[in-house]
This record gives structure tokens, C-alpha cells and sequence, in this order.
């Protein structure tokens, strides 16, 4: 099966080949991959290679590649956001076609069938499949506060690791630690990269994480045979490269100063700003305001709930949701700031009684010496 | 996860928790210690009243001489002083309170808030601000008397002021001085950082005169309506 290119593949699952190169563009267009400089743009230059060729060229040439995704510490949401995103073709082609061989939730087998099959898996394919991971993983207690057939998460994510080409780590859990790493982290959780120290690990962070995000970035793999471009935190700068705050259609009103202070006020209804209802769009790094959520019809922003910054490190633990996004992340209570208050006037008083009694000295020995010379 | 971010978590919070506490306590602490420097005893009866003196004297102060400044023999003797040193209060001032991102920390201190301004007024009025602190700068440069009496400590004050000034400055436009173009995060620390450094530094340098201002104003107002001579 190894031998077999993904067109070969698809077109004996049925798929025919107007299809095949329609399913291109539309990956072509979703990896964001654009040789349109101002010239093509303008229609005075001709393409030398079109991006949907590009992309049929891969998928005509390359065998499939093999996908294991493994959950650990998760809701499985990022699953559930990836099946129920609305380009069903994509989505289908990707989850059922091209790509994925073992997944946790997916699979149709289960217990020791499931199990040998993604034994077999790592055999045939060593060195060439891609690793999902989803959901943190405990390290505390010996890393049992999570495992799989007996075995603990760290050891099951070590050993898909080693045989990986690459690692791909999806939601804010696996790429940053997410709800389980938030404090106090009672199962000493880690995001994946902290245990895949010598594989390239992309982060597809968000609470779920964007589907296209996800998809973008595992055809970007099947494409060029690598991971995308990464910024620091290691995510896809095509769809991580600017702030929610950047795309954002209610930014206008920002800038003007129009601000919903309440979620049912008049400014709620006309549709301004959230910044005040503690929204974390400024801050936060993602591709919502710009794709959209369910098939580009909305986002939480454009339902009129503030951005909570999901896809952000630690955004559980980032002061409150509906805190200004500004505001401090922790702050003195009245009575610490009283009590500094009081310690500082204290101070303030010895210093004084000090000051008195060095005056009151100085003034003795003066008389003293008045008395001497006088 | 970068270390920016573990950075930016830790100045907004431990760290910044730490520096408002060290600045209430400094605070305290030197007003405190002025008013126990001791006052002399009241002996001579009033002539006038020392209220009216106290409400002239900020009426005076902060509605009216800003307007008419000439009027004024301290505008007449240093204008870049008076002009500059008169937009950078008013441009601060404008910033700290009616910016909705400030206003959203006094509020998450306070527990309310307030209405605030649209952001293209606050953020001409901080590059005014900004553009006031360097020709403040340039003139105790260029200025021999001022040059003469600034020691170590004024020219910290200016650095310390001017740094959260400029970070916040290009915190919204996600651009140092307007110029390198830089992650949010890395403005934002070095905003925080500032931040913190100058509330540490407040109580114990001369920026207090934010407290004592109203403190002396009060006082020799008090002191001025009390003898009839209205200030």
C-alpha cells in the first residue's frame, strides 16, 4: 500500500478526476499558498506553476501518508470540531482517505484488535508516519493518572514519537497544556513538546483547534513533505501570523471607541467592541476572525461573546475571562493593601521618632556645650 | 511555550502584585514621615478663611492660570518648561485615566470603571506627551542652570517616566518609537516591566510630587487664606 500514490489511491475509493483536481484547489486555497505576486494578481504575469497543479502534482506522485492519533488528556473536542467542520470534503478526504490509520476515538476496532493495528502500523511505516496528539499528558504519579491498555500516556506518546516523521500537536492542551496544566495541575500535566525533544513538533493550539488549521497544516505535510512554517511558539504562521484583534469586524468600533459595556446593552446590540467585557482578542494569536468558525459563518466575537484567547499559553490562568484584557493577573486584596498601607506608616512613624530623639540628643549636647564655653 | 510568555505572566502578576504593594507601603511611608516633621503651633488668630483660601488656590492652579499662562512670571521665565511640562501632565493624565486599557486596570483594582475616549485622541495626546518629555530632556540639556542642578536622580526620573511612556505607546501600535515592528507579547512585557520598575521608584524619588503637589497646594492655600492674602 506504500507503493500506491494518493491519486491511485483515490481514484479506487471512487473519487473521479474533475474531483481529484477540485479537492486540490480547494487544499491549495486552505494551505494559503499563493504564488500571486502584484504581477499575477493583475493578470500581467503568467503563473509558471499554478498552486492546484502544485498540489496535484504531490497528491498524483507521493503515497499516502500515514496518520496515528493518539488522546490523551482531552475532551476529544478537537476531534469533534475537526468531524463536524463544514468542508465535508476536505474533512472526509483527510480523516478517511488520504490519511488517518489509528485513532482512538475513530477507530472501529477496539481493545487488543485496536491495539495490534497500531503495533503493525509503527512497524510497516517507522519512521515515516505523522503523530497526532491530543490532550496533555500527566506526568505525576508515575503518569498514571492516564493510561491506555495498561500502559501510561508518557510511555504510549515516547514510543509513537520515535517511529514519527513528524508530530503535529493539536488543541491547547497538547501544544501548550491547556485546562489540565492550569493551576494547580493535579496531575502534573505537560503539553508534547516537553516530552519530543528531538522531532519537530508543529502547535495547532485553540480551544478546539481550528479544523482548517489542523487540515492546512497535515496537507501542508503531504505536500511539501515537511511541516509549514512555524513561529516561535512553533505554530503555522499562515494561520497563526496575526491577532484576532487584527481581522476582527468589530475592530472599527475599537478604534472609535465604541464599546459594549454590558452583554445586553446598547452597544451589545449594535454590535461594538467587547474590549471592555474583558475580550482577549488583542493578545491572542489565531485565525478566527479571518476562516471563521462552522464553514466561515460566525466566530465567538461575531456571536457577541468576547474572545476568551483559547489558543494562548496558559489562557486558563491569565486573569478572568471577562477581566479586562488589560488588567493585572493578580491583584492585592483591600486588606493586604491596607496592611501595606499600615507597614509603610509605621515606618514612617519610627523613622519620625527616630528623627525626634537624634534632634532631642543634639540639642542636649548643644546646651552642654553653651554651658561649657558660656 | 516561549519564555515571553512565562516572562509577561510573571510581570503581570507576582511582579506587578509585589511592586503596587512596595508603592502603597513607600507611599505611606513618606507621607507619614512629612507629617510628623512637626508643625508649628496655630497662635495667631484668623484673618480670613482657610478654606476659601484652599479652594482658590487649586481653582486658580488647575482651571485657570493653565489657560492664561502669561499672566504667570513662571511662564515667562521658562516657556519650553511651562508648555512642555503642561502637556505631558495633561497627555499622561488623559492616558492614565480616560485610555480604556488603563481604564480597565484601575477597574479590575477599583471593582468600577468609568466612559473613556476614543483611542485616536488618547494616542495623540501620549506621542504629545511623549514629544513633550524629549523637548523637556533636550531643554535640561541645553539649559546651563538646569544642567547644573540636575544630579543622577532627575535624569533617572526622566528615563523612568519616559520608558512605560514609550513601550505603551508602541503597544498599541505594535511597533517600537512607531519603527521595529515587534511581537505584542515582547511590548507588552516591556511595557509591564516598566511599569513596575517605575512604581517601585515613585515613593522614593521625586515623581511623588504626584501625592505632595496636592499636599503643599492644600497647605500653603490653607496658609495664604488664613492671612487674608488670597494666593
Amino acid at each position: 500500500m506504500a507503493d500506491e500514490t494518493i491519486y491511485q489511491y483515490l481514484l479506487r475509493e471512487g473519487v473521479s478526476r474533475r474531483q481529484f483536481l477540485k479537492i486540490c484547489g480547494a487544499l491549495a486555497a486552505t494551505l494559503g499558498i499563493s504564488e500571486a505576486s502584484p504581477l499575477l494578481a493583475a493578470g500581467l504575469a503568467r503563473p509558471t506553476r499554478p498552486t492546484t497543479r502544485l498540489v496535484a502534482e504531490a497528491l498524483a506522485s507521493k503515497p499516502r501518508v500515514p496518520v496515528m492519533w493518539l488522546n490523551f488528556q482531552d475532551c476529544t473536542g478537537c476531534t469533534e470540531a475537526l468531524t463536524r467542520s463544514l468542508s465535508p470534503t476536505l474533512t472526509d478526504l483527510v480523516l478517511n482517505k488520504i490519511t488517518i490509520d489509528y485513532h482512538e476515538t475513530l477507530s472501529a476496532a477496539s481493545g487488543v484488535q485496536a491495539d495490534e493495528n497500531k503495533r503493525m502500523m509503527m512497524e510497516t511505516y517507522a519512521g515515516q508516519y505523522l503523530l497526532v496528539v491530543e490532550g496533555s499528558i500527566p506526568t505525576g504519579a508515575n503518569g498514571n493518572y492516564c493510561t491506555i491498555g495498561g500502559r501510561t500516556a508518557v510511555d504510549l506518546l515516547q514510543e509513537a514519537a520515535a517511529g514519527a516523521a513528524a508530530v503535529i500537536a493539536t488543541g491547547n492542551c497538547a501544544a501548550f497544556g491547556g485546562i489540565p496544566m492550569a493551576q494547580p495541575n493535579p496531575t502534573g500535566a505537560v503539553p508534547a513538546y516537553q516530552l519530543i525533544t528531538d522531532k519537530p513538533v508543529a502547535h495547532i493550539p485553540g480551544c478546539p483547534a481550528i479544523p482548517e488549521a489542523f487540515t492546512g497544516t497535515l496537507v501542508n505535510f503531504l505536500v511539501f513533505g515537511k511541516l509549514p512554517e512555524l513561529d516561535d511558539l512553533n505554530r503555522p504562521i499562515t494561520f497563526y501570523g496575526t491577532t484576532v484583534h487584527d481581522r476582527c469586524l468589530r475592530r472599527p468600533f475599537y478604534e472609535a471607541g465604541k464599546f459594549a459595556n454590558s452583554f445586553d446593552d446598547e452597544g451589545a446590540r449594535k454590535g461594538w467592541c467587547l474590549y471592555k467585557l474583558g475580550c482577549k482578542g488583542p493578545t491572542t494569536y489565531n485565525a478566527c476572525a479571518g476562516i471563521k468558525w462552522g464553514g466561515g459563518l460566525s466566530f465567538p466575537i461575531q456571536s457577541g461573546h468576547p474572545c476568551l484567547g483559547c489558543s494562548e499559553p496558559n489562557f486558563w490562568d491569565n486573569g478572568g475571562f471577562y477581566q479586562g484584557q488589560s488588567a493585572p493577573i493578580s491583584r492585592p486584596t483591600i486588606t493586604v493593601a491596607g496592611a501595606a498601607l499600615a507597614a509603610g506608616a509605621v515606618i514612617g512613624v519610627a523613622n519620625a521618632a527616630a528623627n525626634r530623639l537624634q534632634k532631642r540628643h543634639a540639642d542636649a549636647d548643644e546646651e552642654i556645650t553653651e554651658s561649657l564655653s558660656g | 511555550m516561549g519564555s515571553t510568555d512565562a516572562t509577561l505572566a510573571f510581570a503581570r502578576g507576582p511582579l506587578f502584585y509585589t511592586a503596587l504593594l512596595i508603592f502603597i507601603a513607600g507611599m505611606a511611608y513618606r507621607l507619614v514621615s512629612v507629617l510628623l516633621l512637626g508643625w508649628k503651633r496655630d497662635r495667631v488668630p484668623n484673618k480670613g478663611s482657610k478654606l476659601r483660601g484652599v479652594a482658590v488656590t487649586y481653582a486658580k492652579g488647575l482651571l485657570i492660570f493653565p489657560f492664561i499662562p502669561w499672566v504667570k512670571k513662571t511662564f515667562r521665565g521658562n516657556q519650553t518648561t511651562y508648555l512642555a511640562g503642561g502637556m505631558f501632565h495633561f497627555g499622561l493624565f488623559v492616558v492614565i485615566f480616560l485610555g480604556t486599557a488603563h481604564m480597565l486596570v484601575w477597574k479590575s483594582l477599583l471593582g468600577f470603571g468609568w466612559p473613556t475616549l476614543a483611542l485616536p485622541i488618547v494616542d495623540f495626546l501620549s506621542a504629545a506627551a511623549i514629544v513633550a518629555m524629549i523637548a523637556l530632556f533636550v531643554n535640561r540639556l541645553a539649559n546651563p542652570v538646569l544642567r547644573l542642578i540636575s544630579g543622577p536622580s532627575e535624569w533617572l526620573n526622566l528615563l523612568i517616566v519616559f520608558l512605560p511612556m514609550v513601550t505603551g505607546y508602541g503597544l498599541t501600535h505594535h511597533r517600537l518609537l512607531g519603527i521595529v515592528a515587534l511581537p505584542y507579547e515582547n511590548l507588552y512585557l516591556m511595557h509591564m516591566m516598566s511599569i513596575n520598575l517605575m512604581l517601585i521608584w515613585i515613593p522614593f524619588s521625586r515623581i511623588s510630587h504626584f501625592m505632595f503637589y496636592f499636599f503643599s497646594r492644600t497647605y500653603h492655600g490653607a496658609q495664604a487664606g488664613k492671612r487674608a492674602v488670597m494666593p
